[in-house]
């Protein structure tokens, strides 16, 4: 008898269809001998609503917020007569949805008198979200007379240390708790529905897990149930070769090592996150990619070592949009110990993520991507800091009109020749290449062209690795 | 230092001895100033910040009266965990009996203790065998010690040894006899040719065995020890339903003196290999180091390096088992000194 967790996202919840159609997928798996953990999502954009008018709610005044929580009922409650057919069951969760949102009204209310929203009030408002979602979807599995039950990650036992909005588990701590609460339920064939994203610290006060989300939840319960693999339920099939938007013929891969997989994060919101990664691949529990809307297929299967690997040297080729080059100069950073640190260590106080990093061993300049939105930041922070004080940074520049493309796969480590094939593939287009950073894990060849340039060189990279065959 | 003391059975009353025994030369000796502050017990509590007087209690116990009877500082009624939680202290010794099915309320105290920031010595081996790893990463995150070695072996230092004498080698197995009560009524059977049975009934009548022995002689009390040895000493995250356990319920006379013939005999051997942790009545030659008579449990080592080494000594008893409390202690002493220093 196979063990399952399986999560749906937000847009698998996203309406009462969808959630009816969840609970039958669900039904079929529990009918055919499989053993389920449900991990569910917010259903689509409530989470966003949430911080949103968490954020406004401490300039928000009463009227203002029982708009935004009757919107909410109104969705969810929507939600419940679609997807949910018994009357009985229906009003059972209609209770438990009234509830909820009676006591969303109550907190954001406070935050508004306060006119202050903490870290750890945000969490607990950002909590409501999976907290409406899973009832539903219970009701709904219930509804194909199965037996269920559903949880908070908290009443499940998720234990994190108190990084409010960003919590990491306390992974054997949070196990134990979960073989005790949630394992004899799954024995018995009944079904547990977790929220995902949200648990709690060793004071029972409620945290959410930041990147990674109910992914995250899901590999975490995972690892807790020792279950045969983790099933992630999405709007597309698998992992992709690239962006099927920018190259019609772009495949899905059906297998990936946790290694590739966590490369693949930089390709957006479709991929897992390397966060949600770690527990399962440390425990070696396999991780699949499927799509709610085409069960038939077997997804992207995520493992330690995949069989039958194609030992195809590049796997997939992603653009990366919306980033700026940030360039810093200056001759007294030369053979000068800790002169980089102090360019990285301002960047790090004002909040600004490096995303590549790229230096000759002349030292005389630093390249780094950054998002592009914070490039304003950047420069000017820089300047204040470092320009011309200690003598060692003369100039900083940036580029704000160009794309990273990332080309990854693990058999790249140790062949020969990959790099002059993407560079030469790049230079006969008569593309002009503006920076390069490999790793020493030689999984991924990361460089940066004009971002008008960019559809271009991800089309010619997956034609001449042949990403479109299998 | 501080101690809150919960429990006051055996034990209980072993470590209040042991820490008054000879406090002059403990503190002139290795600087070491032990303060019960607290001891909690199933009825209530007796607290005094400035330190508490085990003959008054022993003295209060003797008349019959639960030590919460105290009239200075008796707290009829409070619970240990209140305790725990309100009562300023450096360290919880938590010493209350034995619950292999839920480690309550043994589970709860520790935890109790670690998120109020209290170190933590333990002898009681039930919270250990089902959550070692989940108690090990929790007192990591709270920035406390816990501390256990009264688990394993009683007074005979079976985990430092592993952990600190052999640091750097790598300890590849571990095979012992880590359970007095067996041993003795194994020994009995083979040496004076008594039935299962009557071995038992004499070891009860000695006070070896339980009136409810099936945590001795089922081999629970051995698989706790060898999921304590397998977290501690080899990393393994294992839990006791993951120990492959027989008790000696089974062993007959007949096999014993088979084993005889064979130069040899049956012992309740506790083993760590590669993945398999076990429990079960295994023959082993009368001249391995392993056999022990009695109530002595002794375990083997095997290390890369240095080979075999083989440690004896006396498994349990209230004075040996507190002894490894107030080792326990004066290592966390130690650990906090040099923190304080630094």
């Amino acid at each position: 008898m196979m063990k399952i967790v399986m999560k749906f996202g937000g847009t698998s919840v996203g309406t009462g269809e969808n959630i009816r159609h969840v609970a039958d997928l669900v039904a079929q798996y529990a009918k055919n001998e499989c053993r389920i953990a449900v991990v569910v999502s917010a259903l689509a954009g409530v989470t966003n609503s949430l911080i949103e008018i968490a954020c406004k709610a401490k300039r928000s005044d009463a009227k203002q917020i029982e708009a935004f929580t009757e919107g909410l009922r109104e969705k969810h409650l929507q939600a419940v007569s679609t997807a949910i057919s018994s009357k009985a069951i229906q009003k059972e969760v209609a209770q438990i949805i009234e509830k909820t949102i009676f006591e969303l009204e109550k907190v954001l209310t406070g935050i508004a008198y306060i006119g202050e929203l903490t870290p750890k009030s945000r969490d607990y408002v950002a909590s409501f979200g999976e907290r409406l979602s899973a009832p539903i979807v219970w009701g709904a599995i219930k509804d194909h007379k199965l037996e269920t039950q559903w949880f908070t990650g908290k009443e499940a036992g998720i234990v994190t240390d108190s990084n409010f909005g960003e919590a990491n588990p306390l992974m054997n701590f949070t196990s134990h708790l979960i073989r005790e609460r949630i394992s004899p339920l799954l024995e018995k064939g009944i079904i547990p529905v977790v929220t995902g994203f949200i648990a709690a610290n060793q004071d029972g006060i409620v945290t959410t897990v930041g990147r990674g989300g109910s992914d995250y939840t899901a590999t975490i319960l995972g690892v807790a149930l020792q279950v045969d693999e983790v099933w992630i339920w999405t709007d597309v099939d698998g992992i992709m070769t690239t962006d099927p938007k920018l190259v019609p013929s772009a495949r899905m891969l059906p297998q990936l090592s946790y290694q590739e997989a966590a490369e693949m994060a930089i390709f957006g919101a479709k991929a897992m996150h390397p966060r949600a990664l770690g527990p399962v691949s440390k425990e070696n529990i396999p991780v699949r990619i499927r799509n709610t809307a085409n069960p038939e297929n077997p997804g992207t299967l995520i493992t330690k070592e995949p069989k039958n690997d194609s030992k195809e040297v590049v796997k997939a080729v992603a653009m990366i949009k919306d980033v700026a080059m940030l360039n810093v100069y200056g001759a007294g950073m030369v053979g000068a110990p800790g002169s980089y640190a102090k360019v990285f260590d301002v960047l790090g106080k004002n909040n600004i993520n490096v995303m590549m990093v790229s230096t000759a061993v002349s030292e005389a300049n630093i390249s780094m991507i950054i998002k592009r939105d914070l490039l304003g930041r950047a420069i000017s922070n820089l300047e204040i800091a470092l320009l011309e004080r200690g003598g060692f940074v003369t100039e900083v520049s940036a580029e704000d009109d160009v794309a990273v493309i990332a080309v990854m796969g693990a058999h790249m480590k140790g062949t020969l020749g990959v790099a002059s094939r993407i560079f030469s593939t790049v230079a006969k287009k008569g593309i002009n290449i503006r920076m390069i950073a490999q790793g020493s894990s030689e999984l991924n060849i990361s460089f940066v062209v004009k971002e008008k340039d960019g559809i271009a060189v991800v089309k010619a990279i997956h034609e001449e690795f042949k990403l479109d065959k299998a | 230092m501080r101690i809150i003391l919960v429990g006051y059975g055996v034990v209980g009353k072993g470590v209040t001895t042991i820490l008054s025994r000879r406090y002059v030369e403990k503190t002139r000796d290795v600087g070491f100033n032990p303060k019960i502050v607290a001891i909690a017990d199933i009825d209530g509590a007796v607290i005094n910040p400035r330190g508490l007087s085990p003959e008054k209690l022993e003295a209060i116990k003797q008349r019959g009266f639960p030590i919460s009877a105290d009239p200075d500082f008796g707290r009829p009624g409070i619970s240990a965990l209140d305790v725990i939680e309100s009562v300023e202290a450096e360290v919880v010794v938590e010493v209350t009996p034995v619950n292999i099915q839920n480690a309550e309320p043994a589970m709860s105290h520790i935890t109790k203790a670690f998120k109020t920031g209290k170190h933590v010595v333990t002898t009681n081996k039930g919270p250990l065998a089902l959550a070692m790893p989940a108690l090990t990463e929790l007192a990591e995150f709270n920035n406390v010690y816990f501390r256990f070695s009264g688990t394993v072996g009683g007074g005979t230092p079976m985990l430092e040894f592993a952990k600190r004498c052999l640091a750097g080698d790598k300890i590849l197995s571990i095979r012992g006899i880590l359970n007095g009560t067996t041993n003795y009524i194994l020994t009995e059977m083979s040496k004076n040719h008594v039935s299962f049975q009557d071995a038992l009934v004499n070891a009860q009548k000695l006070g070896y065995a339980e009136r409810e022995p099936s945590m001795d002689i089922d081999g629970f009390d051995a698989a706790c020890k060898v999921v304590i040895l397998a977290n501690w000493i080899m990393n393994k995250k294992i839990t006791l339903k993951d120990v492959d356990r027989t008790g000696i319920r089974d062993v007959s006379l007949q096999m014993l003196e088979e084993a005889a013939k064979r130069n040899s005999t049956l012992k309740l051997i506790g083993s760590i290999e590669g993945d398999r942790a076990t429990v079960k009545p295994t023959e082993i030659p009368l001249t391995n180091p392993l056999c022990v008579s009695g109530v002595l449990n002794a375990v083997t080592f095997q290390t890369e390096f240095a080979g075999e080494q083989t440690l004896i000594g006396k498994g349990a008893g209230g004075i040996e088992t507190a002894s490894a409390v107030l080792r326990d202690l004066l290592d966390i002493r130690r650990k906090l000194a040099t923190k304080l220093l630094n």
